[in-house]
């Protein structure tokens, strides 16, 4: 009998008490990368019980169809959604997302940098909040340039593209002669992406996309790019310096020692500089121009959305405003993302903190300075993600040995095939 | 009784069938339907668009290059598989020494799944790193580009694509071999048929039921292979392997063209029917 009142007391409390208190708890959504979400995700749940925070992490190849097909169903779920910014427009312009400047205040949109600002407005309305940003420098082994015989850079310094092209081959090395290097003397880390790759033409003087926003004939085939991915073609088919192949990730095998030099993001100096097993010498100096062009850094990035059919709007912006300003903004630099704050308040820490005081750390300064010159964002443009997935394959193409023009004038077609929809 | 006889085989006909109806029927009928409409890209709304969408393929240069490499595509694989799977199947039906350890390993490429069998080989092909290129440099030959060159890609594709479809369709057709009675060739034998004779005259026109039915599915199979070139090629290199089914996809998924998607996989599916009316009706026979 005892026996029988304890069941009926465990399952009238689970049944029927139970979910009274759940009620009051709101569980959103957020869609979003890899990155370490625990702590930025801990915090805000302390600061707010009433909310709690469910993260799909998921690849970066995957999150965009993710989005396109989620968003594009109108399903309320996910919430929250991580948005590469060249993305803010074409998902705005379909009505995806939520505009968001009720939530925020004039202080706090003033201390975002104001091109994270432009990036994740659409036509004057914001979008998407900044919560990184970024820059790229070249990272080498001071060892491959030993063996080479030759002189490593300043970090101040900035390599020209055509030295970069003398060097690197001489760094590539066959150990064991079995007709591939085992040392390879350079790579772009995103070595098929136009985030990084759209700085070569702009060395140059070329241009991203037309002033409409959807052409690319005579744009993305224009003599700087056929010079600019001439180069790129040299690099992987002729000097042989860089492998190709598959795509992987470059600062693995940097730390390997397997590759000398690669242009990438300062998130790799914490991630150097912490690594205790770490059994190479690095450095880095500035991102690489072309001698007659002039200075052109990559810079994007990760803002963050409240999907518009969201049911939970109200938890949704509360968290969108927490991590892209103030305390969650600075959580989210130090322990979320390791990417460069959006925040000028967060990027002022890099002079005043001691941990920048010292070298390797003090690269990040390096990185923050070079954030200021000439950062050439990506193409502004409702039809971005088929832009962008269509230069992908072509520069995987080109890197391994397809015809520079031919390559070009395709993508030219596909991409005007693709943006034809956009101007109906 | 006599009525409720008759319910039964369509008793057991049911599951198969519900489940024909709801992943197969279904879907196409959706699909057909979708593609008579446009998404509004600002709104959302779904607008009756008729012909439109078909008509915007029909123009786009991107979808006839897809169907040009499919077309080439299953132009060679269908025969090359089948003929390899024939000659598979003939070999195992033998009673050779030792053929029952080949009987045990070659439908080994059947056991593992498509997705891990493309991730497989596009690890041994690559130029750098990859067994088959590893092989070659020992042999004093040149590393290729296997899924990265023009030339190489679709050969590749097609590589992959037989390395379990031969094993898998060999299968049905040593079923057909088997059902072959015994006396009928030996009767040839004594009427002095040669080898020759013997497998064009009495093998062939006997499989000819199965090799109908094989025909069938592997053309339907590789017209809508998918994972493979996801896997490796992605399209690539050039559109050299950018199958109708992988820019269906494309379109779709990626680009959220669910139009342009619906309306191609549509006249894809009105491909493959009439493809395969055609092999039926070429295979056809009297009995």
């Amino acid at each position: 009998m005892f026996l029988k009142r304890l069941v009926f007391l465990a399952l009238f409390f689970l049944l029927v008490v139970a979910p009274s208190f759940a009620q009051d708890v709101t569980t959103i959504t957020w869609l979003t990368l890899g990155w370490p979400v625990e702590a930025i995700i801990a915090e805000f749940e302390a600061q707010n019980p009433d909310i709690k925070i469910e993260a799909e992490q998921i690849g970066f190849n995957d999150l965009f169809a993710q989005i396109q097909v989620r968003l594009g169903a109108r399903s309320p779920l996910p919430d929250v959604i991580a948005v590469d910014v060249p993305l803010v427009s074409g998902y705005a312009f379909r009505n995806w997302l939520l505009p968001l400047d009720p939530i925020f205040t004039g202080d706090e949109v003033e201390d975002w940098l104001p091109a994270a600002v432009n990036a994740g407005s659409y036509e004057g309305t914001l979008y998407a909040a900044p919560i990184s940003t970024s820059t790229q420098l070249l990272f080498y082994n001071k060892a491959c340039f030993d063996r080479a015989g030759l002189m490593p850079p300043g970090a101040d310094d900035r390599l020209t593209w055509e030295e970069i092209a003398e060097i690197a081959p001489q760094m590539t090395f066959d150990d064991d002669g079995d007709g591939t290097p085992d040392v390879w003397g350079f790579i772009w880390e995103q070595m098929v992406r136009i985030y990084q790759l759209q700085a070569l033409p702009e060395s140059l003087g070329g241009a991203a996309i037309g002033e409409d926003g959807l052409t690319v004939d005579s744009v993305i085939n224009s003599p700087e790019w056929i010079e600019a991915f001439t180069y790129y073609y040299n690099m992987f088919n002729v000097w042989n310096a860089a492998p190709q192949g598959e795509e992987f990730w470059p600062a693995d095998i940097f730390e390997t020692g397997n590759i000398c030099m690669f242009v990438g993001g300062p998130w790799n100096i914490p991630r150097f500089a912490n690594n205790a097993d770490l059994d190479i010498e690095w450095g880095v100096s500035r991102h690489p121009y072309f001698e007659d062009g002039v200075a052109a850094t990559p810079t994007g990035s990760w803002h963050i959305g409240v999907n518009a059919n969201s049911e939970n709007v109200e938890a949704a912006t509360r968290f969108v405003h927490f991590i892209s300003t103030g305390e969650g903004a600075e959580l989210w630099w130090r322990e979320g993302s390791g990417d460069f704050p959006a925040q000028q308040s967060v990027l002022a820490l890099f002079a005043t903190e001691e941990e920048f005081d010292e070298l390797p750390m003090s690269y990040m300064r390096t990185a923050a300075d070079e954030a200021t010159v000439n950062p050439r964002p990506r193409a502004v443009t409702v039809g971005f993600l088929e832009y962008e997935q269509i230069l992908q394959n072509i520069f995987q193409d080109i890197r391994n040995g397809a015809h520079v023009e031919e390559s070009l004038n395709l993508a030219v077609q596909r991409i005007e095939s693709e943006m034809a929809k956009y101007r109906e | 009784m006599r009525g409720k006889q008759q319910i039964i085989p369509y008793l057991f006909l049911l599951p198969a069938l519900i489940l024909l109806i709801v992943f197969n029927l279904l879907p196409t009928i959706a699909t057909a339907v979708e593609s008579m409409f446009v998404i509004s890209l600002r709104s959302g709304d779904r607008v009756f668009a008729g012909f439109a969408n078909y008509n915007r393929i029909f123009n786009d240069p991107i979808f006839w290059k897809s169907l040009q490499v499919t077309v080439v595509f299953s132009l060679i694989v269908n025969p090359f598989q089948i003929t390899l799977a024939l000659g598979l199947a003939m070999l195992i039906n033998q009673k050779l020494p030792g053929i029952g350890i080949f009987r045990s390993i070659y439908l080994l490429p059947v056991a593992v799944s498509l997705n891990v069998t493309a991730i497989v080989w596009r690890l041994m092909l690559d130029k750098n790193t990859g067994m088959i290129n590893g092989i070659l440099f020992q042999l004093g030959i040149e590393r290729q580009p296997f899924l990265h060159s023009t030339d190489l890609a679709l050969w590749s594709i097609i590589m992959i694509a037989s390395w379990i479809g031969v094993p898998l369709w060999s299968l049905f057709i040593l079923a057909g071999l088997q059902n072959i009675p015994e006396p009928v060739l030996e009767a040839a034998k004594i009427d002095g048929a040669n080898s020759w004779q013997s497998f064009t005259r009495i093998t062939l026109p006997l499989l000819r039921r199965v090799l109908a039915f094989v025909l069938v599915a592997d053309t339907v199979a590789n017209f809508l292979l998918f994972a493979p070139i996801l896997l490796t090629t992605q399209g690539g290199p050039q559109l050299s392997t950018n199958l109708i089914l992988y820019e269906t996809y494309r379109r779709g998924f990626l680009y959220g063209d669910l139009g342009a998607s619906a309306a191609m996989l549509s006249v894809m599916l009105i491909i493959v029917f009439l493809i395969v009316g055609l092999e039926l009706y070429v295979l056809r026979g009297d009995d």
